[in-house]
């Protein structure tokens, strides 16, 4: 059992915290507590833990301000908790270097289910050669000095467009990246109709990667928030 | 930051002004690229558009054109001077910045007495009285032209709270039914908890976990109260800062089923096909409420195996959204009390006994602040729930 994920809990209210480390022993995780920011980045630092779940109102940090202070010297998974419905503290988030996050309420399903995302993210980290010509996900992969991409035998035709987006989400795969992340790193703006062209790339861009077999998930929308690229061996979520 | 600047409340309280451009945007005309709403926005609106111009330039010639007919027939210079006071109100009618019918009222000024006065075809008049009936020409188009932007003006601020009015009496229908949508729910969790708490050895496993399920049933339920009520705090601030964006149609549709129902997997759930690349403009948390009440309502309201089908296409400049049903459909006597907010209906279906007719009336308020229309018939067999957006076109970036 030692070898399963070491979860660092940061979550000041006590009932939350119980539900969620009652779920991760349930699960045989094993985990920390910290009820504030400042605990939550001393534990990180010295019991380096696989994953944080952070919950973004804490009383003496900023959920964000711990998120940076942790991204400056450790890449380690971050997945925030808010209990806002408003959009914008996690757009922040994740744009500060949070890779997925939760809505309060979040059903404990749900919150298994986004750690077991997370852990894939993090073997396929660990068993990653540094700079890999080739990304394979699934039947999916991208060869980048040739600029192609395929599933399986057969090659994709992508807009150029297309195949930066394809690039830049396999990439960043597993994590959360924020339609302004995106639009930026496309058309290097922001602006109200990049974002609707984005919709429009993305919808075709899905519909070729899913063409072949429509049960497959490799891009996951978050509505209001972003789009994502799951890693497919398993079930999605 | 985009996503800051139109999200956040207190920005796009600051361009309460434009509301007429929020209207223009939510029927589906063009928006500018990208910097849209900036404060300076309620300055710049008094300088007349080129349309505002087209429109002055084009009534000035034709109230000149009626003018020379009635000198030719030989009507008296009263006549064509209404005739220009007339020309004056209609483009402060059309025209949209104040400045045009200023503009107007000038040149009628310099128009009437270039082609009317002696000697004709030039700005010089022989008379001195004639510079009286100028001025007095002037004033009078002056006022009417200002009496008629107020006018606008105060039909906008009608239409606006009238809008408002309808909104706060959503909030209000909402307010009054929570203490009994969140009451109920409230009671059996914590009674059953303190069961749970007080006597857990005294009772058999089936009782129990009858009691777990409730829990968890009722807390389910109350997520689903929660979550309607924060959509009428969203709805609160429109339509001037409904944070409308172009949404994919099947990506909201995909949202919604995530949040329908827990009790789905006794129904067939159909998500039509040919909405993929329909993009429509919409508050997108909004967009999925609704559909999430819709749906849940259509599951709540049919037997056990009834099949729900979601649809969308395009007509004309809108989006149309379907959700039908093959359950036992509206009878007319339901029909007229639908958007009530605690009626329920006399046969469900289901354990369920909730007022979901409250989320209805809230769908209806959230797709009228879109501009759009939620109407439900009878499909026979089934109930039939449609709602439109207005569609956006968009312009590809490569």
């Amino acid at each position: 059992m030692n070898n399963r994920p070491l979860i660092l809990v940061v979550e000041d209210d006590a009932a939350v915290r119980n539900l969620i480390t009652t779920t991760l022993r349930t699960h045989d995780y094993r985990f920390l507590t910290a009820s504030d920011g400042e605990t939550a980045v001393m534990l990180a630092s010295s019991r380096r833990p696989d994953v944080v779940l952070l919950d973004l109102g804490l009383p003496d940090t900023e959920g964000v301000e711990v998120i940076r202070r942790i991204r400056s010297w450790s890449n380690l998974p971050i997945l925030v908790i808010s209990a806002r419905s408003e959009d914008d503290d996690k757009i922040e988030a994740l744009d500060a270097g949070a890779d997925d996050y939760l809505t309060k309420p979040f059903s404990v399903e749900e919150m298994l289910a986004r750690l077991r995302v997370t852990e894939r993210r993090l073997a396929l980290m660990q068993n990653q050669e540094a700079e890999s010509a080739v990304f394979r996900n699934g039947d999916l992969s991208i060869d980048y000095a040739a600029r192609r991409a395929f599933l399986g035998e057969n090659e994709l035709r992508l807009t150029p467009i297309e195949y930066k987006l394809l690039c830049l989400l396999a990439g960043n795969i597993g994590k959360v990246l924020t339609h302004t992340f995106i639009t930026q790193k496309i058309w290097g703006a922001g602006g109200e109709s990049e974002l609707a062209s984005l919709r429009v790339f993305m919808a075709t861009l899905r519909r070729k990667l899913e063409a072949a077999d429509p049960t497959v998930r490799f891009i996951q929308t978050h509505i209001g928030i972003g789009y994502r690229m799951l890693r497919v061996e398993q079930e999605g979520v | 930051m985009l996503k800051k600047r139109d999200d956040d409340p207190k920005n796009s309280v600051r361009v309460q002004k434009s509301a007429a451009e929020t209207a223009a945007a939510g029927s589906g005309a063009s928006v500018p690229e990208g910097h849209t709403a900036g404060p300076g926005k309620g300055l710049i609106r008094f300088v007349p558009s080129w349309m505002d111009l087209l429109w002055t330039v084009a009534l000035l010639a034709a109230v000149t054109l009626i003018g020379l007919l009635f000198a030719r027939l030989g009507f008296s210079e009263a006549n064509i001077i209404t005739v220009y006071i007339l020309g004056v109100l209609i483009t402060s009618i059309l025209a949209e910045s104040p400045a045009a019918g200023v503009i107007s009222s000038l040149a009628s000024v310099l128009l009437f007495n270039y082609f009317f006065i002696e000697p004709r075809f030039s700005f010089h008049t022989y008379e001195t009285e004639y510079l009286v009936t100028f001025a007095i020409m002037l004033a009078a188009s002056l006022t009417t032209g200002t009496l008629a932007n107020r006018l606008k003006e105060t039909a906008r601020q009608s239409a606006e709270s009238a809008f408002r009015t309808q909104v706060l009496s959503a909030k209000n229908q909402l307010l009054r039914s929570v203490s009994h949508d969140l009451r109920t729910p409230l009671t059996s969790i914590s009674g059953n908890a303190r069961t749970l708490v007080s006597h857990a050895d005294q009772l058999d496993g089936e009782t129990r976990r009858r009691i777990y399920a409730d829990i968890s049933g009722e807390a389910e339920w109350l997520i689903d109260v929660v979550e309607n009520l924060l959509s009428v705090t969203r709805l609160e601030n429109a339509p001037v800062s409904l944070p409308l964006k172009a949404e994919l149609v099947s990506d909201v549709i995909e949202e919604a089923l995530r949040h329908v129902s827990r009790h789905q997997d006794e129904h067939t759930l159909i998500v039509e096909p040919g909405g993929e690349l329909l993009l429509a403009r919409m508050d997108a948390k909004l967009i999925v409420q609704v559909l999430v009440n819709l749906i849940n309502n259509a599951i709540a309201y049919t037997q056990t195996g009834s099949v729900i089908r979601i649809g969308a296409w395009r007509e004309g400049d809108r989006v149309a959204v379907r959700v039908s049903d093959n359950g036992p459909g509206l009878p007319p006597d339901v029909r007229e009390h639908l958007f009530e907010m605690y009626y329920t209906g006399k046969n469900r279906a289901g354990d369920s006994r909730r007022s979901l007719g409250l989320g209805l009336s809230l769908c209806r308020s959230i797709v009228e602040a879109h501009g759009g229309e939620l109407t439900l018939e009878d499909g026979g067999p089934g109930c039939v729930a449609t709602f439109t957006l207005p569609a956006e076109e968009v312009t590809i970036h490569e």
